[in-house]
């Protein structure tokens, strides 16, 4: 990277080689946790302020992880989750922060654009941990680091993404990011949950899709909250047509392709029992990977706050 | 009073003149032709180079009285229109009160008497309170002055009563103007739906929400023999449906916006809510459907949705939270010529008539040419100088506009209604 950036808000606003050195950097990270004390000193006298509008138990996890083994002062900032709602100032809220004189922000909110909104307000280093159906750019971060583990050459690799991709942030920012080194995306969903206006290309059935040939099938999680508006008739049906049933984990398995889920993942809906244990599932690589991603994010920024610049 | 303004074309629904000199005293266009003398007593403009043209009148603004007056007022709103070239607005009714009854068009009116240099006219809600539920003061609104009913902001819901409202009022020779939108189709009326809005992880507002209701109402204006006016059009394939509505003989009359017409969901950006407004910005195909419906007289008139919200309101908050609506006033016939006249795309004619005869010929009004004998109520624009739209240059209290900063060509230099010389500048 030419220049230190100060945001982390979401994958298009990096070019191929800005991201590359982020996913060079994961590689560095993840070696640190092979040593007996996980721990180094880059980020010490620093704090990380986890702000956090919708729950989140994994990602607002990973970040604390992720920060400690930099070294860096944790802070949650309690958000009352009755206190959410439209049209809250994002001005009041950054005033308040900056006043606890903290360096980075790692925030997540149900509103599409809420962070680069803070960023435009604060010297704070503001990393996106998820805004509405927007953006989760470290998602996307330790996917592509996940996927370059198995297949070191992204390029032209094939991915296959199903499920709810019309809703998910993970699918617009995991989508972006393999596009942006090269790889190939496509999806699969019912047609109330794939967007028509998308670069990529949709398969309409799971046969048509399979018959790609991809390298890595990426399960988005469906979502049983959205159950209420009727994107589709049944978790069974969604199960039958979409679903990894054992039938088609046989497959996986004969063609050497890999599973990915960004968890949490609703057995018998996207995934049966069987598929968890999937000796190509790389679920729980994503878990660890979402450590030493967020790391190498927080490593990579720099903030405009005080303490940055007396230095 | 008495100006000379000398060598100047003028421009009528027409034509552009060659230049001529125009003399006016005390408010009445005197005499129009060749080297005509002035008085002593005669100040002389130059109009050498520039273009007088009738003061524009906008029939779509909202000046946020009462309730709203954060964002804008009757005087502040007059002044903005006045910086812009116009002369003669009509006011919408989505304020808080809305303006439902026979008393708040009076105290309106009247307050708009003392503070308001520009001729203000108000239209009147077709339902009380906007709420669908049943009918404003129709006729008691009618008596002051009221023609044209809308719930503007708002669908009226409710098919039934808008059929009712159009067999009532039709009576009264009022006429109706509907903000399409069919709101269960709209999510939360952010922006369009396409590519954009996927990108930005926003449920979008599809361009059907807009044509279905669009369609519904010209079928129960069609029934029912009212007059209906679609306001600020934004989808392709609602020019098409007021084409065939046309071609059908019902009486239905649209408006199209400048920014509708010049941007599109592209220019949003990364959340930029000085493009967002509803109906919403749609596409580059729509833009063009949208302008080609505007030189085959689909569009009867061009109003600019004046909508001006506080810096506060529009900054502080993230995209689908931030109020819609942009301030169009001071910037739209910059714009027009800017992004089309200047390119040869429209010809002033087209705007003299779509953007000041033919509205106030809707508001019953006589246009106001630029004749021998006429009363004076015109502008002087020069196309060969520029406006800059800085935070300082704006009248209005509200500076939520796209042009926010930019700088334009063309220039409005002068500006006259009657004996007075609202604006002047550069001349």
């Amino acid at each position: 990277m030419n220049s230190a950036p100060k945001d982390f808000l979401d994958i298009a606003s990096f070019s191929k080689e800005d991201l590359t050195s982020f996913l060079d950097n994961t590689m560095q990270m993840k070696e640190i946790f092979t040593r007996s004390v996980k721990k180094v000193p880059t980020l010490r006298g620093r704090t990380v302020l986890m702000l956090f509008y919708e729950n989140s138990t994994r990602t607002s996890t990973s970040f604390e992880i992720a920060a400690k083994r930099l070294s860096a002062d944790v802070t949650n900032f309690d958000v009352p989750r009755s206190s959410v709602q439209k049209g809250e100032s994002v001005k009041d809220t950054i005033d308040t922060l900056e006043a606890m004189r903290c360096d980075y922000v790692v925030v997540r909110h149900p509103m599409p654009g809420f962070a680069k909104n803070l960023a435009g307000l604060t010297n704070m280093s503001v990393i996106n941990a998820g805004d509405g159906q927007h953006a989760h750019p470290t998602q996307a971060l330790l996917d592509a680091h996940t996927i370059r583990e198995v297949h070191p050459e992204l390029e032209k690799k094939k991915v296959l993404i199903i499920g709810d991709v019309l809703h998910s942030r993970v699918a617009r920012s995991t989508s972006r990011i393999l596009d942006k080194l090269g790889a190939e995306v496509a999806f699969l969903g019912p047609g109330s949950l794939v967007p028509k206006h998308s670069k990529f290309s949709r398969f309409t059935n799971y046969e048509e899709a399979i018959a790609w040939k991809p390298d890595v099938v990426y399960l988005l999680r469906v979502q049983m909250e959205r159950q209420t508006a009727p994107f589709f008739p049944s978790t069974a049906e969604y199960h039958n047509l979409y679903g990894i049933t054992r039938e088609r984990l046989a497959y996986l398995s004969d063609h050497g392709i890999y599973l990915m889920h960004p968890g949490p993942f609703n057995r018998g809906v996207e995934i049966c029992d069987e598929a968890v244990d999937y000796e190509r599932s790389l679920i729980n690589k994503q878990v660890e990977n979402g450590v030493a991603a967020r790391m190498s994010v927080l490593y990579a920024l720099k903030p405009q706050t005080s303490s940055f610049i007396i230095e | 009073m008495k100006i000379l303004i000398k060598n100047a074309q003028i421009c009528s629904e027409k034509e552009v003149s060659s230049p001529c000199d125009v003399f006016v005293d005390n408010g009445i266009i005197e005499e129009v032709g060749q080297k005509l003398s002035a008085p002593s007593d005669a100040r002389v403009i130059d109009g050498k180079g520039k273009l007088l043209m009738p003061a524009m009148f906008d029939t779509h603004v909202h000046f946020r009285e009462p309730g709203q007056t954060h964002k804008e007022d009757i005087q502040s709103g007059s002044e903005a229109a006045i910086n812009g070239g116009i002369t003669g607005i009509v006011m919408m009714p989505n304020t808080c009160p809305a303006i439902d009854s026979p008393t708040i068009v009076r105290d309106l009116l009247d307050k708009a008497k003392q503070v308001s240099r520009i001729n203000v006219y108000t239209s009147g809600c077709v339902s009380k309170g906007r709420k669908g539920k049943e009918l404003a003061a129709i006729h008691g609104m009618k008596e002051e002055g009221v023609l044209m009913l809308t719930d503007d902001g708002d669908t009226l819901d409710d098919p039934s009563l808008y059929k009712k409202a159009m067999e009532y009022a039709t009576e009264f020779g009022m006429f109706f103007a509907s903000h399409c939108e069919t709101p269960c189709l709209s999510g939360p009326r952010a922006m369009n739906e396409g590519k954009k809005s996927y990108e930005l992880g926003i449920e979008g507002s599809p361009a059907i929400s807009e044509e279905i209701c669009m369609d519904r109402d010209i079928r129960l204006a069609h029934a029912t023999g009212a007059h209906l006016h679609i306001q600020h059009v934004s989808s392709g394939i609602g020019v098409k449906t007021i084409k065939f509505w046309k071609e059908m003989g019902a009486r239905v009359t649209a408006e199209v916006c400048p920014h509708h017409l010049i941007f599109n969901e592209g220019d949003i950006g990364d959340y930029d809510t000085n493009f967002k407004m509803n109906p919403p910005l749609r596409t580059a195909e729509d833009n063009a459907m949208l302008l080609q419906g505007l030189k085959d007289d689909i569009f009867d008139i061009i109003s600019t949705d004046h909508a001006p919200h506080t810096d506060f309101e529009k900054k502080s908050v993230d995209f689908i939270s931030a109020p819609n609506g942009i301030t169009g006033l001071e910037t739209a016939l910059v714009s027009l010529y800017h992004a089309f006249v200047k390119k040869g795309d429209l010809d002033w004619p087209l705007v003299v008539r779509k953007f000041s005869a033919e509205p106030r010929r809707m508001m019953q009004l006589p246009p106001v040419p630029i004749e021998k004998g006429g009363a004076a109520e015109f502008l002087l624009f020069d196309p060969e100088s520029q406006t800059t739209f800085t935070k300082e240059f704006f009248q209005s209290k509200s500076i939520n506009s796209p042009y926010i900063d930019q700088t334009l060509d063309g220039e409005i230099q002068l500006v006259l209604l009657g004996d007075e010389v609202l604006l002047e500048r550069g001349v």
